[in-house]
């Protein structure tokens, strides 16, 4: 008994002592709900140019970790960040890594909302359902969702969205791949009917469809005999997959392989099959230097920083916003000089430079056709959702118009010279 | 001697131990655990007491953050319910994740293919009732083999759970796919959405109304007390003539019905659509809320807001203070351990060889 109350005794002053902890933890809380406050306080003082402080919740698919797709946009944050630091404006991040797309994504919009966050960036496209059922709520935060388009539909002003132009990225990287595939054929390494590309796709879905079909049309600006075979993986980010496809596909022939997926197995794949390869999402040099020629990505930080800059100055920003190269927001990663054939990278400036100033349209009609046939007639936009396109007719002035009426591709056509092996809808 | 032969330390089963006792070796190990966890915390390089104070005022501070909390804890009281006659009873049901599953799968065809055929009210109620018969017959199946052939339940409930989740992938990715390539289920209509009370869908009520059902059903009915019997003793069961096999199919079928309104309250309530995680880890964490609550149902409610509360603030610490989420499922771990550990000290004393002597001059 004696030996019970000791530990008795011993339990009360532990107890106790959590107990002032406790108390200082209710303590500490209201400095730290100042501190959330601050950043508001700071924007109502808008007439103060130089101490603006933005507060932005950043919702993510994955985190650095995965070098692809969640490693792109923090590359941007970081590059906003600090061009906006040099405008007066300074951001404080609020991130949320490895969110599933469900509820926790709402609960991940919320919790951001709560914490007085100002923007709230959502970085994948499945985020979107989930991100509108929380927007209604908060009518003064501004709430973005990358790479998806329900903004221009929804009734509500403070959800938006954002992409990229990637195909013009893809059509230059093309122009990489043909230049090396024509080198080949010039010097007999291959002939002409052999220059066959693979390509590495995800889903049978209208963004990897306009990514391979304007890196086709780069590539024959500068091969004319290239054809492409498709091999779709089923999953965004399947790293066995992935490399699985290029093997079979670099087995069927293909001496050039490229891809719309997030791991870098199809380069390494691709070095160990000895042949070559154009990445995405990041420089894919450094995992396969014999291999990998060039890549492209989206930039977001352009992006990033009109959006972050249009809340710090409390005024309103697109709604639906794509730009590309003319704003920076696509680029293109190192060209890998040493394997590259000679002249690429005059080539690549000529036409990025074609491309920004408008002359070049990469969905030109006259350099593809459907069936034996050119493209006279396409819609861009799906409103009874149905997800077949049936309004806005995109073809004009001589070229498909990707991009052009929502931000997310609608391009999916099957053009000739494009052989898809398979389709993967999920 | 005989002294010799005994072990440094000895396990003893400690009866009747008195209640405050209980109480503060429980309030000990919360306090181990509290404790434990800061320690944890300072490694991660986090201020345990801030840290602390966070995830209070991150779960219960604000009037949207305690919605937040109820939401996470309603499946987690609603199957603790489920689960609790299926314990008691001995039968060792670790299907409840797919259970859950199997109900949302149910409640959501209804809400995806005859929203337009039934009046909103209706068709929430058909939705729930679809629910339980298929959380109800997706328990039954592994209650029927173990009552006729004594298959092992702990495995047959668990792979269960694999199929059934297997299938929402399927149709995901397959016939109830939305857009094309997104592996996503549309939204429900509003018509087929648990409308809100008090800012959380009403899935808190019907969860509390089953709370005051399973407490009536296990300590005043006729089917509570064969459950018991059975638990206690499957002989004594058999020679007072109860039908065992019967029994346990019945307590299963109502504990999957019950798994199966949560999986509807689930998607309907919370999530409005249908994915395969619609469980969460729900059916696993549950069988801690039921074993913490020694199967009362009305400590299950505070418990199941204890787990929400952790995990609520959780998710606040990584935002305000950036803690990776995993170091607060490590605390939230530490603290069941130590909660579940405590119950050995008090079913059990450990003897060491010294005392020996006293204790056998005790006896």
């Amino acid at each position: 008994m004696k030996k019970f109350l000791a530990i008795l005794l011993s339990l009360v002053m532990v107890l106790s002592l959590a107990a002032c902890g406790g108390g200082n933890g209710g303590e500490t809380t209201p400095p730290a709900d100042s501190g959330t406050s601050e950043p508001a306080g700071d924007q109502g003082g808008t007439d103060a140019p130089e101490a603006k402080t933005v507060k932005v919740g950043l919702i993510c698919i994955g985190d650095e970790n995965d070098q692809g797709y969640t490693y792109n946009f923090i590359r941007g944050k970081e590059a906003a960040t600090e061009a906006l630091a040099a405008k007066g404006i300074n951001v404080e991040w609020v991130p949320k890594w490895n969110i599933g797309e469900d509820s926790g994504c709402e609960d991940a919009n919320i919790e951001l909302a709560d914490e007085g966050c100002q923007l709230i960036i959502n970085n994948s496209f499945g985020f979107e359902p989930f991100m509108l059922k929380v927007a209604p709520d908060y009518p003064d935060i501004e709430f973005i969702s990358c790479t998806n388009q329900a903004s221009w539909g929804d009734d509500l002003d403070n959800t938006h969205n954002a992409f990229a132009n990637i195909y013009e990225g893809r059509y230059l990287a093309g122009v990489v791949a043909g230049m090396k595939l024509q080198q080949m054929i010039d010097e007999g390494t291959i002939t002409a009917d052999k220059a066959v590309i693979g390509y590495v796709g995800a889903f049978s879905f209208a963004e990897v469809i306009s990514g391979f079909t304007s890196y086709f049309l780069g590539a024959r600006s500068v091969c004319p005999s290239v054809t492409m075979k498709v091999q779709f993986v089923g999953s965004w980010s399947d790293a066995t997959e992935e490399a699985n496809a290029a093997s079979a596909l670099a087995d069927m022939g293909c001496v050039m392989i490229s891809q719309h997926s997030d791991n870098t197995t199809p380069a390494t794949t691709a070095q160990s099959k000895g042949v070559f390869h154009t990445g995405y999402n990041n420089d894919m040099i450094s995992v396969a230097p014999e291999a990998s020629l060039i890549g492209t990505r989206i930039d977001w930080a352009p992006y990033f920083e009109y959006a972050i800059e249009a809340v710090a100055n409390g005024e309103s920003f697109d709604q639906d916003w794509c730009h590309g190269m003319d704003e920076g927001a696509v680029v293109m990663t190192d060209l890998n000089e040493a394997i590259a054939a000679p002249g690429t990278a005059e080539k690549l400036a000529e036409v990025e430079e074609q491309i920004r100033s408008g002359k070049l349209q990469v969905f030109d009609t006259s350099t593809f056709t459907i069936e034996g046939k050119p493209l006279e007639s396409a819609f861009a936009l799906d409103t009874d959702g149905d997800f077949t396109p049936d309004s806005e007719e995109a073809v004009f002035d001589g070229a498909f118009h990707e991009s052009y009426f929502q931000s997310a591709p609608y391009f999916n056509l099957p053009i000739d010279g494009i052989e898809r092996l398979n389709e993967a809808f999920g | 001697m005989n002294e010799k032969k005994t072990p440094l330390i000895r396990l003893a089963k400690r009866d009747g131990m008195e209640g405050w006792k209980v109480w503060c070796i429980r309030l000990g190990s919360i306090i181990v655990a509290l404790l434990l966890g800061a320690l944890v915390m300072g490694l991660a390089g986090a201020n345990p007491i801030t840290a602390y104070g966070t995830m209070v005022s991150g779960a219960l501070g604000k009037k949207s953050a305690i919605r937040q909390t109820i939401k996470i804890a309603v499946p987690l009281l609603g199957c603790a319910l489920a689960i609790a006659p299926c314990f008691k009873m001995r039968f060792w049901n670790i299907g409840a994740e797919g259970q859950i599953t199997a109900g949302a799968v149910a409640a959501s065809y209804f809400a995806l293919f005859w929203v337009d055929r039934l009046p909103s009210p209706v068709l929430l109620i058909v939705m729930g009732l679809a629910g339980a018969v298929a959380g109800g017959l997706w328990a039954l199946i592994p209650a029927f083999f173990k009552a006729k052939w004594n298959t092992n339940e702990t495995l047959f409930t668990l792979m269960m759970n694999y199929i059934i989740i297997g299938v929402v992938r399927w149709l995901q990715g397959g016939p109830w796919e939305g857009r094309k390539g997104s592996q996503i289920i549309p939204q429900f209509d509003k018509a087929a959405c648990l409308p809100r009370v008090l800012g959380v869908h009403c899935g808190w009520i019907i969860v509390l109304v089953l709370v005051v059902f399973m407490h009536i059903y296990m300590n005043h009915t006729k089917h509570g007390y064969e459950i018991a019997v059975i638990g206690d003793s499957v002989n004594t069961a058999r020679y007072a003539g109860m039908n065992v096999g019967r029994v346990m199919m019945r307590t299963m079928f109502l504990s999957g019905a019950i798994s199966g309104i949560v999986g509807f309250i689930v998607a309907s309530g919370a999530n409005n659509t249908l994915y395969d995680g619609v469980a969460g880890g729900v059916g696993f964490t549950s069988i801690t809320v039921a074993w913490l609550s020694q199967l009362n149902a009305f400590a299950m409610v505070a418990i199941s807001m204890l787990l929400a509360v952790l995990s609520k603030g959780a998710e606040t610490l990584q935002t305000r203070m950036a803690v990776p989420t995993s170091i607060s499922d490590i605390i939230t771990g530490i603290l069941l351990f130590c909660m579940l550990g405590c119950e050995f000290f008090i079913n059990y004393k450990l003897i060491f060889r010294k005392n020996s002597h006293k204790e056998a001059a005790k006896s």
